[in-house]
């Protein structure tokens, strides 16, 4: 990991459902577009696996998973590798709040879809400001770079 | 012997966001489901996988597998084989740009043209495996039923003992107790169905029957038959009783 990059992005990975590309994009789009310097992607399965670089990158910051369904299978993971989950967020709780934006579409998503995940993408930004904010520690604040 | 749910190849993509190869397993993986062998393919949602997702590790059980991995550290095919049985044929996306001298894969989110050609040559490859494991020689998929339609129509009873792949891949299994212990067994609502359906009723010549064709799908302990009898006798018989109520 990066030393300025001091919170861990883990999505859900799935690739049977929509939401799973939902839950990617959005993933995607927080540490690309809206928190390039501060956030970045750890792949669930190198984590469950024990590769040490995702382990190590987990054990030492922040970290905010994002699940596609209510099966949770990104926070779960996560805790049952033994590390803390700082904020989680799914998928399906943003079409929640957000019922017109129906995401269909597995390979590539619906406009809806794309809405959604970018809208949830905000919301993971916003924690990643809090997080990185109480973590300090490896960098100055990239809360603007969006 | 009851007609099970059609042979199907299950494709576990390692998916890894965080490098570009993983990106072209996943892209490959949905183009075989898709696009090249839709009726003959399932796929495995590796994360439900990892987090002891029953239907989806029954599945890699009961049917081959074929592991798609982005590069050497190959989670996909490690995890098939840690929790379910060694993958059937296992492809590594770096191995396979090396060999057709493509140029460098860049774009995690969105794939350079290297990593869209890749991704058809990996889709291409998994596609031949899965008509050689079918027994296939280059045919296409034959439109007939597929295992998702056969077990769509297998409700969860009310005890909340039939569950299906969350993911889509739809073997049923079901939970049983035996000797004390709740086991899953693998395909036994689809065995009941078959069953009840060629008009076996409880008895024993038929808890005989359903005792061998159990041990297909599912490993019965020699000291423990008896005990894997008394249950499936016991759960035929709550089924057939079920079926002539008309509860589904």
């Amino acid at each position: 990991m990066s030393p300025n990059r001091r919170v861990v992005i883990v999505p859900c990975s799935g690739i049977g459902k929509t939401f799973g590309t939902v839950s990617r994009e959005a993933a995607y789009t927080v540490v690309e577009d809206l928190r390039p310097d501060t956030a970045e992607l750890v792949a669930l399965s190198l984590l469950v696996l024990g590769d040490e670089e995702a382990r190590a990158a987990v054990a030492e910051h922040p970290t905010i998973t994002i699940d596609g369904c209510r099966l949770a299978c990104a926070t779960k993971m996560v805790q049952e590798s033994g590390f803390t989950v700082a904020r989680s967020f799914t998928v399906l709780d943003a079409f929640r709040k957000h019922r017109d934006l129906k995401p269909e579409g597995i390979s590539s998503l619906n406009p809806e879809g794309q809405k959604l995940a970018r809208v949830l993408a905000e919301e993971v930004a916003e924690a990643v400001d809090e997080l990185a904010k109480v973590y300090p520690d490896n960098g100055g604040s990239d809360a603007d770079s969006a | 012997m009851p007609i099970l749910p059609k042979k199907k190849v299950g494709i576990v993509a390692c998916s890894g966001e965080e490098m570009p190869e993983g990106t072209v397993s996943r892209v490959a993986a949905l183009k075989v489901l898709e696009e090249l062998r839709p009726n003959d393919t399932v796929t495995i949602c590796l994360p439900l996988f990892l987090a002891g997702g029953e239907g989806d590790r029954a599945f890699a059980r009961f049917y081959p597998t074929v592991a798609i991995d982005g590069c050497e550290k190959r989670c996909a095919a490690r995890a098939t084989e840690m929790y379910s049985g060694k993958p059937a044929a296992s492809i590594v996306v770096t191995e396979v740009v090396r060999r057709n001298g493509l140029g460098p894969i860049r774009g995690s989110r969105r794939l350079n043209e290297a990593g869209m050609q890749a991704a058809d040559l990996v889709a291409q490859e998994v596609a031949r495996l899965v008509d050689q494991l079918l027994g296939r020689t280059g045919q296409k998929a034959t439109p007939e039923a597929v295992v998702e339609e056969a077990a769509a129509e297998v409700p969860e009873d009310e005890e909340g003992t039939i569950t299906l792949c969350s993911c889509g891949s739809g073997i049923p299994v079901q939970k049983v107790s035996v000797n004390g212990r709740v086991v899953t067994l693998i395909a036994l609502p689809a065995i009941f169905e078959q069953f009840y359906k060629a008009g076996k009723r409880p008895g024993g010549g038929t808890t005989q029957e359903l005792l061998e064709v159990t041990r297909i799908y599912n490993p019965i302990p020699p000291e423990e038959e008896a005990a894997y009898a008394e249950a499936l006798a016991r759960e035929y018989e709550k089924y057939c009783r079920k079926q002539v109520k008309g509860v589904p």
